[in-house]
């Protein structure tokens, strides 16, 4: 059986085990749902680019799809009201079927072309969500959504625990699916297209459609990303909450973390929206604490100079340990 | 009937004509060597065969048959289905805005029941509502924009490479192209995949079927490497190999598919004399196997002491075919080899 490697364990050994050391930290949770969030996300880019050696720059777009699918088809301000499992399934389908159709026309794109592709959807899908405010609500973004419900029991929105775990386990289930995909039919045509488009053609691989699946399962784990980035704030957020600076955060994620490798994914998540919303955070607090907090200078606020930061981080990496910092290793044994 | 008919290829870049209306037959069972000095148009002949290239002109037919899609029922389906898909994007993207206030912003209010008929009646009306050149002219202009690039497409992969290697022709590549980071194992299984059938959901949802096809699948590579002698290197990763195991993994890699041919570029460059006589030891057990083999090659020992037939391309043009002992005693054969004066 697949099971997994011993790093990833320990990884969900240890973040199960974290909230009953933290106290009642909002930070703390912020930060760890955050990071979850952007584990689904990076997953799923990991799969697109990692595996299969296509650069999406759009990531955003479908972890926008997935927010305001959910919204649509969960809010009480829409006769749809699904309720928050089945909304959940239906923005996993529609995350699927958004990669399939930006997919279908420009998987033939090679390269720079198809990262040139990506990055125009995810433009054009943040206009729209903006400008088409009858159904979107424009930059108010829609809420309120509906908590999680086990049977009677529902999760509030204060519970940061609760969703802290629940977040936790749809990674699980995410890590679960992917390594599984990795290590079967699919992912060794993924990996053959990455590797070498040509020869995998020659050996009867057909590159279109191996290539759409992929797209789909990534866009599928960004859309439940982000459904659930928006079932946690009880709203979309307004349309820029998904802009290109996510899409590039779910690649730093991948590179940082080291391409193709799924433990590595987990680690970039930690380290990359870690240092944003936890390391950043607490800057912010000393230097206001110190009184360097200063409104009127802009280096005042970490939050102005985050991007150097991650833009540092990358170049570290890049230079330091170019696969990053958990590569793909080659797996003995046959299963 | 020959197994592998081409017949008439051409294949033109621009103005330069790399393979001249070539013609031969290969039948079962053979060792087809095709030969001939740097630049003959030897490789791109055997993309020409393979589908990495359309010919300009001629045609390749294995077993009898133009291995390409053929127009069916399901293209014009899948042409219908984007067409109507395409068409109603089109006219939703447009007027998505008036319909969604139509049918739901006016008939819905907080926490009441929905009536869901009357939403869809009023959505409809509103639709009926549309100016001809904002409702209709787009959703038409889409349905054709969509059928069109379905037929285009279509048009275009009639003959791909994927399609040729699941019909039984495989090859290896004149500078190796292994997927180097994956192990020897799994070079082979994915050159085994065209005989695999479980899906995306087997593999995801581990149904009993995949435990079933790993086991075979994974035995059976074995096997090959195995056959090609690499099996205790089986776990190593590809890119580790030596450059002479990198010949025989791709081998084996081809051989995975069951072919019934195998096309080898130049499969003893850059071997030592006792390399290639393993890699000749090889290619005859290979067509024990059943599996008819086509081999372009320099080495002359190699090309003479196992051929059955020989072509020999010159600028393009083919300037002879026979048996190994024809092909030394021709003239013409002799001299395109040896080169004649202004060539390097």
């Amino acid at each position: 059986m697949g099971r997994l490697p011993k790093p990833i364990l320990a990884y969900f050994a240890i973040m199960a085990a974290l909230p009953l050391f933290m106290g009642a930290s909002g930070l703390f949770y912020d930060a760890f749902q955050a990071i979850f969030v952007f584990s689904l996300v990076g997953l799923g880019l990991n799969v697109v680019t990692g595996f299969t050696g296509l650069l999406n720059l759009g990531m955003a777009a479908f972890m926008a799809i997935g927010a305001y699918a959910f919204a649509i088809l969960t809010s009480d301000i829409y006769p749809f009201q699904i309720g928050f499992w089945w909304g959940i399934v239906a923005t996993v389908a529609i995350g699927a079927m958004s990669g399939f159709l930006l997919g279908a026309p420009t998987l033939g794109l090679s390269g720079d072309y198809l990262a040139i592709v990506t990055m125009g959807f995810g433009e054009i899908t943040l206009d729209v969500l903006k400008n088409l405010d009858a159904v979107t609500k424009g930059t108010q973004g829609i809420n309120p959504l509906p908590r999680p419900t086990f049977g009677s029991w529902s999760l509030d929105l204060q519970q940061e625990r609760g969703w802290y775990w629940l977040l936790l386990g749809f990674v699980l289930l995410a890590v679960i699916a992917v390594r599984r995909l990795e290590r079967s039919r699919s992912g060794r045509a993924w990996f053959s297209i990455r590797e070498d488009s040509l020869a995998s053609q020659c050996m009867g691989i057909p590159p279109k459609r191996t290539k759409m699946i992929a797209f789909a399962t990534g866009s599928a784990l960004a859309a439940l990303g982000g459904a659930l980035f928006a079932a946690l704030l009880s709203s979309t957020g307004e349309p820029a909450s998904y802009d290109f600076q996510v899409s590039i955060l779910a690649l730093c994620i991948v590179i940082v973390g080291g391409m193709g490798s799924v433990a590595g994914t987990l680690v970039g998540a930690v380290v990359m929206v870690g240092m944003n919303s936890l390391v950043l955070v607490k800057l912010a607090e000393w230097a206001g604490a110190a009184g360097v907090g200063n409104a009127s200078n802009v280096l005042a606020s970490p939050n102005n100079w985050k991007y150097l930061i991650f833009g540092l981080a990358l170049i570290l990496v890049v230079r330091l340990k170019p696969d990053g910092l958990l590569p793909p290793r080659l797996e003995g044994g046959a299963s | 009937m020959s197994l592998l008919e081409v017949r008439g290829i051409s294949m033109r870049f621009g103005g330069l004509t790399a393979v001249d209306d070539v013609s031969f037959n290969v039948d079962q069972g053979q060792i087809f060597a095709v030969i001939g000095p740097n630049g003959a148009g030897k490789t791109t002949l055997f993309n020409a065969i393979t589908g990495v290239y359309e010919p300009t002109e001629g045609s390749v037919r294995f077993r009898g048959s133009p291995v390409r899609r053929e127009a069916d029922a399901r293209l014009g389906l899948r042409a219908a289905i984007v067409a109507v898909l395409a068409g109603l994007g089109a006219f939703l993207g447009i007027n998505i805005q008036e319909l969604w206030m139509a049918g739901i912003d006016a008939n819905y209010t907080l926490n009441q029941p929905f009536p869901w008929g009357k939403a869809l009646q009023d959505a409809l009306g509103a639709a009926r509502e549309v100016p001809f050149a904002w409702g209709v002219l787009p959703a038409i202009l889409g349905a054709g924009v969509g059928a069109g690039t379905v037929v285009a497409l279509w048009q275009r992969s009639r003959r791909t490479p994927d399609l040729i290697a699941r019909a039984g022709l495989a090859r290896t590549f004149q500078n190796i192209r292994l997927f180097t980071d994956l192990s020897l194992v799994e070079n082979v299984l994915v050159g085994m995949d065209s005989r695999m059938s479980n899906g995306f959901w087997t593999d995801l949802l581990h149904l009993p079927a995949f435990s079933r096809e790993r086991a075979w699948t994974e035995r059976e590579a074995l096997d090959l490497l195995q056959f090609v002698g690499l099996s205790e290197r089986a776990h190593e990763a590809a890119g580790s190999l030596p450059y002479g195991h990198r010949r025989r993994l791709e081998i084996a890699r081809a051989l995975a598919s069951k072919p019934a041919v195998l096309l080898l570029d130049e499969p003893a460059a850059g071997m030592n004399p006792s390399e290639v006589a393993e890699l000749m030891e090889l290619i005859r057990r290979v067509r024990e196997r059943g599996v008819t083999v086509i081999l372009i090659e320099h080495h002359m020992k190699l090309v003479m002491g196992i051929s059955d037939r020989i072509v020999v391309l010159q600028y393009g043009k083919l300037i002879g075919q026979g048996t190994p002992a024809e092909i030394r005693a021709d003239r013409r054969c002799i001299e395109a080899y040896l080169g004649t004066e202004g060539e390097g």
